[in-house]
This record gives structure tokens, C-alpha cells and sequence, in this order.
């Protein structure tokens, strides 16, 4: 695991069609600690989910730098694993070889491959649906897929785009949760983006408020581990810190 | 009323321990309203001959080895036209798929070619190679070609990004992405194109052996046209529509089940 | 997210661009057809070169000939259709009502959907002799079975919740038909409408080269017996065009306007 900066990222599309430019992400500066819990809200339009795509190198950076490590990045590369709101797992490979597909991409050999796809599975409590398709899995067992998928290839950086927004609530609650345990278990570096307020305060050390493009406030967020929310729907830290963060949210 | 209920109850209980039964009994009525009409005498024999004239008439055709002949001539033309077909239509279509160029250039002509239709190619076709097989080749390979190839386009430019994306992410090269990911999601696309192109060919093979045809099923039924043997164009029909109907529920079907239902990629 | 005018408006030209897009790589087919003509010295009665094809084109369109056998195709495909959709769609309805009903006889729909079209030919020659009949009951044919088999699919897959909530929102038997059952099963029976007549236009052209005296299958089979290429490819063309018009200009666009707008099927 290693660190993120960011360095005045700026993202401006032109539409041909309406012949206008409009600037999703304006001048962004954002470091990551190794081993640290970031998470980005904001109302949508904000650009957050720019950020994340340039972060990944899906959508090229307008201006700016992106280093992780250290080391300036460009496009796409397994040293930053993502892990998609609409899941992305290959739909005609069982869920084991979706897990090992990094790795097998990497020519791990099979051997290697089962132990890791042992593991991984086992960390996500998904043992026994190893050789299921996708398509036969609920919502949550699918997410739980692809968090492991992307973790099973060792990144540097983990990078979640609302990954829990179209599972239903009580299963959310329990991702949640789960994904403190294995943050709290292996400290990988995540940045995690979401419009979910108090998803974003349950889960991270810092939450970063968007706003237009540009970085409104860094809100760090103190809150023993531990995360349950049996403990802090109750806890009136996490209440406040709550509010505090959405009161910037609707300020943007 | 009470009868009917009663059957109803037989066979839904048959055909749910059989469901096979359900592509055969839905037949038995037709059949037996068919026969009563003939019963009838609305029609002329001549016109509309008997369930039992057309049986006479395909075991005499069976029995004289006509039928198998034929049948297995209109066959064998249709699988190397479909093999070949398929072989020029999945790499090409592969190829246009990828390359945005090649994409945006050959695109109308594909579609300009698929519009001109297999048939139209007939009357030309004579006149290169006469009345042969190379010209019922030429027109299957031509049929199949080009639902294949659009449908093989199709699929491959419209994969999920996503899914590419996240191939990428987890550091697959382009190749590979090609291999694992782009190919299995056409690869619903290139089965329906399949299907669909087997079922233009299908179509052009009889309609080309009516024209130009010495043997086959198409023959078969434009002779009897000729001798004006209604009961052989009958069986010529059956015949057809049985053969697709295998072909088709119970080879292609499966296969676009086996592959996009169970990824969840076509929803039924 | 600031917003900022630039001086630039393509939006106007964007049909413009897109026709001249499709065309360009067929006017170079063309410039390719004419210069693989001249360079190998091609024998005109085997690929006649560009100006040929035109003088032979404007001489049919002279006489009068090309728009009596364009008519005269159009005609038939109209009335076939028109006859074929009219009969099929409310035969659909009523057959997919119940699920029962449309599980009982979709294999009968299925059994005459992949025979519809040219295998109808000589049986269609004998039941109405040469000409109009025979012709148009083949496109009928083609259209009737597949547009019938499309709206039961249709009427079957349309979420019961939907009716349902019709239901108990208290409309009648004849709203619930016009207002859920007609619209739900739209899409299908439009694509069924377009799949149909893709069978159908072919079935024509193969019909009128065996059936008829007029017609454009008629033109090219004609051209054929006295080794005018320069009529059939032009015979060829206007085919093709025809096609595009008609299935990229009319149905295509019909297709997408009730699938993607509703978004009731997803795209394949």
C-alpha cells in the first residue's frame, strides 16, 4: 500500500453538440496518507466521480499531476484497483476467476491462484459460492465480489466509485461494516466517493466535501475503531460529525 | 366445458413432467381441425389434400429414398455455406469492431450489401457460374454473412465500459481485454446473428433451389408445383419446418440460453 | 461546472454530416467498381462498368418500365403487409391474455413462423395461380406468422403488476386492451413488423422471379435470360436502396423510438 497525492487536478469538458466547455474539476490538491481512509462527498455534479475516473485513469487529466507513491501515473494500471457502483464483474466467469482475474492477468500460475482465490473468498465470507456466476448472486454477495476482486490484486491504492449505492439498506449497513473489519485488518489506502453522508463519516478518517470542482472542507473524523452501527446510530460524536458534514454538503 | 378442463389438467401435468410434450401436443388439434376441413370437402383434394394423403405420400418418398437424398442434399449445401459463412463473418466482424476507422467505413456498405438480399444475387449469379452449386453456395455463404458480421460489430462496440475498464484496472493488457472480456460479451450477439443467419440462409437455399435447383427439398417441392402433386409440396413443407424447428429449438436456442441466460445478459 | 459559450454550432449540420458520412464510402465502391472495370478490361457481360449501368437505368426509368415494376413490388408488399398485420396483432392479443393459452399454442406460432415466406411459394402458385395473389399471400404469410408470434410475446411479457395496477385503478376490458396490452406489447410486435418484412422482401423478389410478369424480381430474372448484366445490376441497386429506405428510414427508427424510449427491452 503507498500514498496518493493529488496535484491542482483540473478536468474541463467541451460538448461538441452544445458547443460549450464546462469545468467538472477545478485545481484539486489532495494527499492520501498510506494506509489512510478517504472519503469524498458531495452533491452530485460536484465532479467527485471525476476525480476518481482521472484517478483511475479512465478519463484523461485536463491539467495537474496524480502520484501514488510518489511516482506521477497515467492511464489505467493495477497499482489502482477500483471497484465500480455497477459492480463490473465479468458476467461469464464464476466468481472465483473473477477474483484471480488480476493475478491470472499477472501470470500467476493456478496453484497460486486457487490459494489466493481461497483467501479472498474467505475474507468476503463468500466460500461457498465460489463457482456461481455472477447473475446468480444477490446485490451484496456481487459488491462483496468485487471489493475482494480488486483487493486480490494487491493495489496500492484502493479506489471506490459509491460502491454501496445500489444495494438495499440493511445490506449496505452490513458492507459497511464489513469493510471497516478488512480496512481495520490490512490499513489499504482508500479513497472512497460517495453522496451518502453518513456512509462517508461511518467509514473513513477524513471526509473531503466537494463543491463545484473544488475542495470546500476536510473533515476529520475521529471516531474509535471499532466501527458498528449498533455503537454510533447512538454515539453523538458521530451524530455531530454527521450533521457538520451535511450542513457543508447543502452549503455546496 | 367440463372436458376440457379435464384435458387441460392431463396435460399440464404431462407436459410439466415432460416438457417436451408441450412442442408436440399443441399439433394434435391443428392436425385434426386440418382433417376435418378435407373431411369437409370445402376445397378440392388438389387443392388441400388429407393429414393421411401427406403421410402416404412421405413414406412413399421415404421408401423410394428420395426424401433422404434430398434432405441431405438441402443440408450438406446449407452447412458448408454456414461454415463458411461463419468463418469469413466472426473475424471480420471482430475487425470492423474494433477499428473505429474501419468501423465508419464499411459500415454503410455492409448495410447496402444486406439490403441488396441474397435473392436479388440469383439472376447474376447464373449468368458467372450457371446453374450449379457454386451458385447456391455463393448465395448461403452471401446470406449468413451478413447478420453475422453486423451482429459481431454490435456486440463488440457495445460493451459494457465498465467492464473494460475494470479489466484495465486490474492490469490486463489489451489482448487479453480482447480475449476475456470483449469476445464472451458479444458473444450473445454473435449467436443471435448466427441464428438470424441461419435463418435467412435457410430461407435462401430453398428459394435458390426452386430457381436453379436439380435436387434438394426446394426442388422437391417446385417439381411437384410442376407435376401439380399438392400432397408433395405438403410433405416438402413439414419437412422444412420440422428440420428448423429441430435446428432451431433445440441446437441454437440452448446455446443462447447456455451463454446469456445464465450470465444474465439477456433477459427472458 | 461553469458553463461557457464557445463559437461554435455544429448542432444544425449534424444530419448533413452524418448522410455525408454513410455516403462517402459508397460513392469510393463506386470510383473502386469503375476503376477494377477499366484496369482488368472486365467483359461487360460479366460486371458491365458504371456509365453502362447508367445508360441502362436511365433507359428504364425512359420507357416507363422501372416505375411499373417498382410499383407494382410496393404494391404487394403494402397489401400483403397491411393484410398481415391487421389479422396478426388482434389474433396475438387474444391468444397472449392468458398464459396458458400463449404456452399451448406458441409452438404452433413458432412451427409456421420459421416456415413463413419462400417455402409458401409453390404452394401459394398452385392455391392462386401466377401473379398477384400468390405474390402478396407469400408476404403475408412471411409477416402474419412472425407479427402473431412477436405480439403473444409481447402480450406475455408485459409485468403482471402493470396489469395489475390497471387493474385497480378500475379500467375497463377494452382501456386495459388499448391502454396496457396494445402499448406493453408495441415493441415486439414492431420489431415482429421489421423481421417479418425483412423475410417478406426477399420472399417477393424470390416470388416474382418464378410468379409473375411484372415486379422487380421479374425485371432481374428477365434481364438474365437475355445476359443484359448492366439491368440486373442496376435491378440490383434499386433493390438495395429500396431496402435501406425502407428498413433503415422508416422501421428502423420506429423500432428505436418505442424500445429505447420506453425502455422496456434492453438493446442488445
Amino acid at each position: 500500500m503507498k500514498s496518493l497525492a493529488l496535484e491542482n487536478l483540473s478536468k474541463t469538458y467541451f460538448d461538441p453538440y452544445r458547443g460549450t466547455q464546462f469545468t467538472a474539476v477545478k485545481d484539486v490538491s489532495l494527499n492520501v496518507e498510506e494506509g489512510d481512509f478517504v472519503a469524498v462527498v458531495g452533491p452530485s455534479g460536484c465532479g467527485k466521480s471525476t476525480i476518481l475516473n482521472m484517478i483511475a485513469g479512465f478519463v484523461p487529466i485536463t491539467s495537474g499531476r496524480i502520484l501514488v507513491g510518489g511516482r506521477e501515473v497515467k492511464g489505467p494500471g493495477p497499482d489502482r484497483g477500483v471497484v465500480f457502483q455497477s459492480f463490473a464483474l465479468f458476467p461469464w466467469k464464476t466468481v472465483s476467476e473473477n477474483v484471480t482475474f488480476g493475478p491470472k492477468m499477472r501470470g500467476v500460475g493456478k496453484a497460486e491462484r486457487a490459494k489466493i482465490a481461497e483467501e479472498y473468498l474467505a475474507l468476503a465470507g463468500l466460500s461457498h459460492a465460489a463457482d456461481r456466476y455472477p447473475n446468480e448472486l444477490s446485490g451484496g454477495m456481487q459488491q462483496r465480489v468485487g471489493v475482494v476482486r480488486a483487493l486480490a490484486n494487491n493495489p496500492d491504492v484502493l479506489l471506490m466509485d459509491e460502491p454501496f449505492a445500489s444495494v438495499d439498506a440493511q445490506t449496505r449497513m452490513t458492507l459497511q461494516e464489513e469493510l471497516t473489519r478488512i480496512w481495520e485488518e490490512r490499513r489499504p489506502t482508500i479513497v472512497f466517493i460517495t453522496h451518502d453522508v453518513s456512509e462517508a463519516v461511518f467509514l473513513a478518517n477524513k471526509v473531503v466535501v466537494l463543491s463545484k470542482g473544488n475542495v470546500l472542507e476536510q473533515v476529520d473524523i475521529p471516531l474509535s475503531r471499532p466501527r458498528s452501527w449498533d455503537r454510533l446510530v447512538e454515539d453523538d460524536d458521530f451524530k455531530a460529525l454527521s450533521n457538520q458534514v451535511l450542513q457543508l454538503v447543502r452549503s455546496a | 366445458m367440463m372436458a376440457i378442463y379435464t384435458l387441460w389438467g392431463y396435460y399440464a401435468r404431462w407436459t410439466a413432467r415432460w416438457p417436451m410434450l408441450a412442442a408436440f401436443i399443441p399439433f394434435i388439434p391443428l392436425i385434426a381441425i386440418w382433417a376435418f376441413i378435407v373431411w369437409l370437402e370445402l376445397f378440392p383434394r388438389v387443392f388441400l389434400p388429407g393429414p393421411l394423403d401427406v403421410i402416404g405420400k412421405a413414406w412413399e418418398l421415404t421408401y423410394k429414398g428420395i426424401l433422404g437424398d434430398y434432405l441431405i442434399d438441402s443440408l450438406s449445401r446449407l452447412a458448408v455455406g454456414a461454415a463458411a459463412g461463419i468463418a469469413i463473418a466472426i473475424p471480420l466482424g471482430i475487425f470492423i469492431g474494433l477499428n473505429k476507422r474501419a468501423h465508419e467505413f464499411s459500415w454503410p456498405i455492409l448495410l447496402f450489401f444486406q439490403a441488396i438480399g441474397d435473392i436479388a444475387w440469383l439472376p447474376i449469379l447464373l449468368v458467372w457460374f450457371g446453374f450449379g452449386l457454386t451458385t447456391m453456395t455463393f448465395v448461403i455463404v452471401y446470406t449468413v454473412l451478413f447478420p453475422i458480421v453486423l451482429n459481431t460489430v454490435l456486440g463488440i462496440r457495445s460493451a459494457k465500459p465498465d467492464l473494460h475498464r475494470a479489466a484495465q484496472s486490474l492490469g490486463a493488457p489489451r489482448g487479453r481485454i480482447l480475449l476475456e472480456v470483449t469476445l464472451p460479451g458479444a458473444l450473445p450477439n454473435i449467436i443471435t446473428g448466427l441464428r438470424n443467419g441461419l435463418g435467412y440462409g435457410w430461407r435462401a437455399l430453398i428459394a435458390a433451389e426452386i430457381i436453379v435447383g436439380t435436387s434438394g427439398i426446394g426442388f422437391l417441392m417446385f417439381d411437384a408445383r410442376r407435376a401439380g402433386s399438392v400432397d408433395e409440396i405438403v410433405v416438402g413443407m413439414i419437412v422444412l419446418g420440422i428440420l428448423w424447428y429441430i435446428v432451431d429449438s433445440w441446437l441454437l436456442a440452448p446455446i443462447e440460453r447456455a451463454t446469456g441466460e445464465r450470465w444474465g445478459l439477456v433477459t427472458k | 461546472m461553469s458553463e461557457q459559450a464557445v463559437t461554435f454550432s455544429p448542432m444544425p449540420y449534424r444530419r448533413t454530416w452524418q448522410a455525408v458520412k454513410f455516403l462517402t464510402p459508397l460513392l469510393l465502391l463506386v470510383v473502386l467498381w469503375q476503376l477494377i472495370v477499366t484496369l482488368f478490361n472486365v467483359n461487360p457481360r460479366i460486371f458491365p462498368d458504371v456509365p453502362t449501368v447508367v445508360r441502362a437505368g436511365w433507359g428504364t426509368i425512359a420507357d416507363g418500365s422501372l416505375i411499373s415494376h417498382v410499383g407494382a413490388s410496393l404494391w404487394r408488399v403494402s397489401v400483403g403487409t397491411f393484410i398481415g398485420i391487421v389479422t396478426a396483432v388482434p389474433l396475438g392479443i387474444a391468444m397472449g391474455v392468458s398464459r396458458g393459452v400463449s404456452d399451448f399454442l406458441s409452438p404452433l406460432l413458432r412451427f409456421f413462423s420459421v416456415l413463413a415466406g419462400i417455402a409458401w411459394i409453390p404452394i401459394a402458385t398452385l392455391w392462386f395461380g401466377y401473379g398477384f395473389g400468390a405474390i402478396t399471400f407469400v408476404i403475408f404469410n412471411a409477416v402474419f406468422f412472425i407479427v402473431a408470434y412477436n405480439t403473444l410475446l409481447g402480450v406475455s411479457t408485459i409485468p403482471m403488476p402493470l396489469r395489475h395496477a390497471a387493474a385497480s385503478l378500475g379500467v375497463s376490458r377494452w382501456q386495459m386492451l388499448t391502454h396496457v396490452l396494445l402499448p406493453g406489447a408495441l415493441p415486439n410486435i414492431v420489431t415482429g413488423i421489421r423481421t417479418g418484412m425483412g423475410f417478406a422482401w426477399r420472399g417477393l423478389i424470390a416470388a416474382e422471379m418464378i410468379a409473375t410478369n411484372v415486379g422487380l424480381g421479374y425485371m432481374l430474372f428477365l434481364a438474365r435470360d437475355f445476359y443484359r448484366t448492366e439491368v440486373i445490376v442496376f435491378a440490383m441497386i434499386v433493390i438495395g436502396i429500396i431496402w435501406l429506405v425502407l428498413d433503415r428510414l422508416l422501421l428502423a427508427p420506429l423500432e428505436r423510438s418505442t424500445i429505447e424510449r420506453w425502455g422496456m427491452v434492453q438493446r442488445s
